[in-house]
């Protein structure tokens, strides 16, 4: 190397890089980043307790604490986070990091795992917290079978390599432990794919209500009807509800194709098709016959599901269009907590009675006749004669199909197996010299800067080792590194 | 059963006592012994001058020993009440605030007795007992109606799920309370300052050790429940804000895992991210008090 003049080295140009490859360069480095992605976890951590704050009491506290930020309150109430841009930026933001950071980190971790660093250096060693040494010389072959074996009985793997006259040693167990990050990060992708392809390809109905009797067609194109056999209402002695259960004739188009019963937490699923037990409410079943005696309605008319009378939110109310003959029904049932604001009852009904309000179809505002119907008691308006046939109940149910489901499940397996091998199984290193031919001694350290656990890891390697060859080997902590005398010095029994 | 309801009430008072002494006896054993002494010096010229001399140094062990058996006798009467509540129940005892708090101070003060025993080392329960003290004064305060047993709501008739779901959450909330402790008690020592606490290192790793525990499980948490949501609800989330909150809480941790691999992280800065975590957590906990939404009946 003294020979080489200054003469003799070539001198590179600088290269000049395209602002192209400059800008991607950039925008890679900070997708790599892991303090841009602690940023980025933080700012969505905060995105998400607005959110949540939203759906709380919260707000309202601080502006009753602080009136002037009222205005301020009543625009958080409005801002729907979860389905906001920002919202969608950030979680997008994230996405494209893993996945960048993902494809940055596997080639240099895969080598770290299959083709380690063999060769350390006397520094490393000698400046390590922990260290462990021979202290009786013996062949060098012999101090490295020694630690070989001892390091394979703790289940290590072990590499070996001569470097000028000495051998480097290098072991590690649960190498394949950090490649549970990529799992796990990965999964938080698989969550947002799965949530995207069920808005994408799936549909939901939150609100499918079926009176008893009745049959209601699901639509988005599955050919589908529910017809709603029974329901029932159990209660405990105490009134507090039991259960809610549906017996359900699932019919596709036209044939049926299933029978069952559902509860809430049990659904019935056809294909793809899912159908749950959602809430329930009472209905009447009414006749409405022309003036020659034909049948122009007779079934169920679901009261409550989202039309209260006016004034009184106790009192259940229902609409009925009888397209065929221009009318529109609007139907009131009994109070159903007649001891809460008494005053607001202005009907007074009891069991067995109905309210029926008739409009014309094209101007329901318009003012219609009223009549008060007995149950089973027929009543002629306007040449239509209705019968209150009988009290029943609906039942309100959600149907979905969500064909992100598979994908959300692999992600959670996926999230929770990748956690548990990166915690569970952490890799653990450690390297050593033997130097010496014939009175070769070996030094030996982990590498566990900072890293608490993987230097008791190491302890006890150092015990078995004493155990293994007692008064051979030594563990020396260094002055300035990691005191034990915590652990040390009160030993819990 | 109302017998069996009756002495699983009388365990948990059991329970309280005996933590109620195990917290005083972490706290003295934690606070170190102050001896004051006067000596005499003798001056050069002939008279003698008297000073005071105070001396910092380790609490007697048998504070440590007396905390840590009273704390065996709460992990026994309290695992005993939660034991028979269920047997009385026939199901997890998860249905109210009052049955998911007498579950959290078994978990909590289980989880510590572990980490003590694992690391052994007594002062952290300075923290953590008190903590689970807390969670039992709560339980005092809650209106005695709530001891009875009652059937479950239609919407929680899944045991299966709502015994892992919501044990989960409860032995999640219990390492997060362990790594709180490490967490204060770093920032307290960061300097070794106090010769008789555990070293900072160590703090650091028991917080984190606990935070290793915690995460996956809060993580189950969220997946059971999305579970379980979808089979009663027909969605796997629904932004329901007890959802998102521990959502909240899970993001704080992901950033403290994030932020030990960081230089200039690691420490003080990763201490203090996990006090946050354990505030989320405490915020989550007693979140069915102002949270509206579908996990409203949880509440009290």
């Amino acid at each position: 190397m003294s020979e080489m003049t200054e003469a003799a080295i070539p001198k590179l140009a600088p290269q000049r890089r395209a602002p192209l490859e400059i800008g991607v360069d950039r925008v890679w480095r900070f997708f790599c980043s892991v303090r841009a992605a602690v940023w980025e976890v933080a700012l969505l951590t905060v995105l998400v307790l607005i959110g949540t704050l939203r759906g709380s009491e919260v707000p309202q506290w601080i502006a009753d604490l602080v009136p002037p930020l009222q205005g301020f309150v009543d625009r958080w109430y409005r801002w729907d986070v979860f389905h906001s841009l920002p919202f969608a930026f950030i979680l997008g933001l994230l996405a494209v990091a893993i996945m960048i950071c993902t494809l940055n980190r596997a080639p240099a971790m895969w080598i770290s795992i299959a083709e380690p660093t063999i060769a350390t250096t006397s520094g490393f060693l000698n400046s390590a917290e922990l260290q462990l040494r021979s202290t009786e010389p013996a062949n060098r072959e012999e101090v490295v079978n020694d630690l070989r074996a001892a390091l394979e009985a703790s289940h290590y793997r072990v590499l070996t390599a001569e470097r000028n006259g000495d051998t480097h040693v290098y072991a590690d167990r649960y190498r394949y432990g950090k490649l549970g990050t990529f799992p796990f990060h990965l999964a938080l992708i698989l969550v947002l794919v799965g949530g995207i392809v069920g808005s994408r390809y799936g549909f939901r109905e939150k609100s499918f209500i079926v009176a008893e009797g009745a049959s209601q067609d699901v639509g988005h194109n599955t050919g589908l009807s529910v017809q709603l056999v029974d329901f029932q209402d159990t209660y405990t002695e105490l009134g507090q509800a039991h259960e809610y259960r549906s017996d359900l004739v699932i019919s596709r188009d036209g044939n049926v194709v299933k029978r069952g019963s559902i509860t809430v937490n049990h659904p019935i699923s056809y294909r793809s098709t899912v159908i749950y037990q959602s809430s329930f409410g009472p209905a009447m079943q009414l006749r409405v016959t022309d003036a020659a005696g034909a049948p122009v309605y007779e079934g169920s008319v679901p009261l409550g599901v989202d039309l209260f009378a006016k004034g009184n939110s106790d009192a259940p109310a229902g609409k009925l269009d009888l397209l065929s003959q221009n009318t529109t029904l609007f139907v009131i049932g009994p109070d159903s907590d007649p001891a809460n604001a008494p005053e607001l009852d202005k009907l007074n009904l009891q069991s067995g009675q109905m309210y029926l309000e008739i409009h014309d179809l094209q101007n329901p505002g318009s003012e219609g006749r009223a009549l008060t119907l007995e149950q089973g008691v027929p009543a002629t308006v306007n040449g239509l004669t209705y019968t209150f046939l009988r009290e029943s109940e609906w039942s309100g149910m959600q149907i979905s199909h969500n064909p992100g489901i598979p994908i959300f499940w692999a992600a959670a397996l996926m999230l929770i197996g990748g956690l548990a091998v990166v915690f569970y199984f952490p890799h653990r290193r450690i390297r050593g010299i033997v130097t010496g031919g014939e009175q070769a001694t070996a030094l030996v350290a982990p590498m566990a800067r900072r890293d608490w656990s993987a230097r008791r890891t190491f302890e006890q390697f150092a015990e078995r080792m004493n155990e293994r060859f007692p008064g051979e080997w030594t563990l020396t902590a260094r002055e300035d590194g990691l005191q034990f005398d915590g652990y040390a010095a009160d030993t819990a029994t | 059963m109302e017998g069996l309801v009756k002495f699983s009430f009388y365990c948990f008072t059991a329970a309280t006592l005996a933590l109620t002494g195990s917290a005083i006896c972490y706290i003295l054993f934690s606070l170190g012994r102050i001896r004051v002494r006067r000596t005499a010096l003798a001056m050069p010229g002939g008279p003698t001058m008297s000073a005071t001399v105070t001396e910092f140094g380790e609490s007697p062990a048998g504070f440590g020993r007396f905390a840590t058996m009273l704390l065996w006798f709460t992990v026994f009467f309290a695992g005993i009440s939660v034991l028979t509540r269920c047997i009385a129940a026939g199901r997890g005892p998860y249905s109210n605030m009052y049955e998911f708090s007498l579950g959290f101070v078994f978990a909590i003060t289980l989880i510590y007795a572990l980490f003590e025993r694992w690391y052994g080392i007594r002062q952290l329960g300075a923290i953590v007992v008190p903590v689970a003290l807390g969670m039992a004064a709560y339980v005092w305060s809650l209106p005695s109606d709530l001891r009875e047993v009652d059937s479950l709501i239609p919407a929680l008739q899944n045991q299966p799920l709502m015994t892992a779901h919501v044990s989960s959450a409860i032995f999640a909330y219990a390492t997060f309370a362990v790594s709180f402790a490490g967490a204060v008690l770093f920032l307290i020592n960061e300097n070794r300052r106090v010769a008789w606490l555990p070293s900072p290192e160590m703090l650091d790793d028991i917080a984190f050790r606990a935070v290793t525990i915690g995460f996956p499980l809060l993580a189950m948490v969220l997946v059971l429940g999305s579970i379980w949501a979808y089979r009663a609800w027909g969605t796997y989330w629904s932004w329901d804000p007890k959802e998102t909150s521990a959502l909240f809480t899970w993001l704080i941790y992901a950033v403290y895992l994030h932020t030990r691999t960081l230089r200039g992280w690691r420490g003080r800065r990763s201490a203090i991210i996990l006090l946050f975590g354990f505030g989320a957590v405490i915020f989550t906990y007693y979140g069915n008090y102002f949270f509206g939404g579908l996990h409203a009946y949880g509440g009290v």
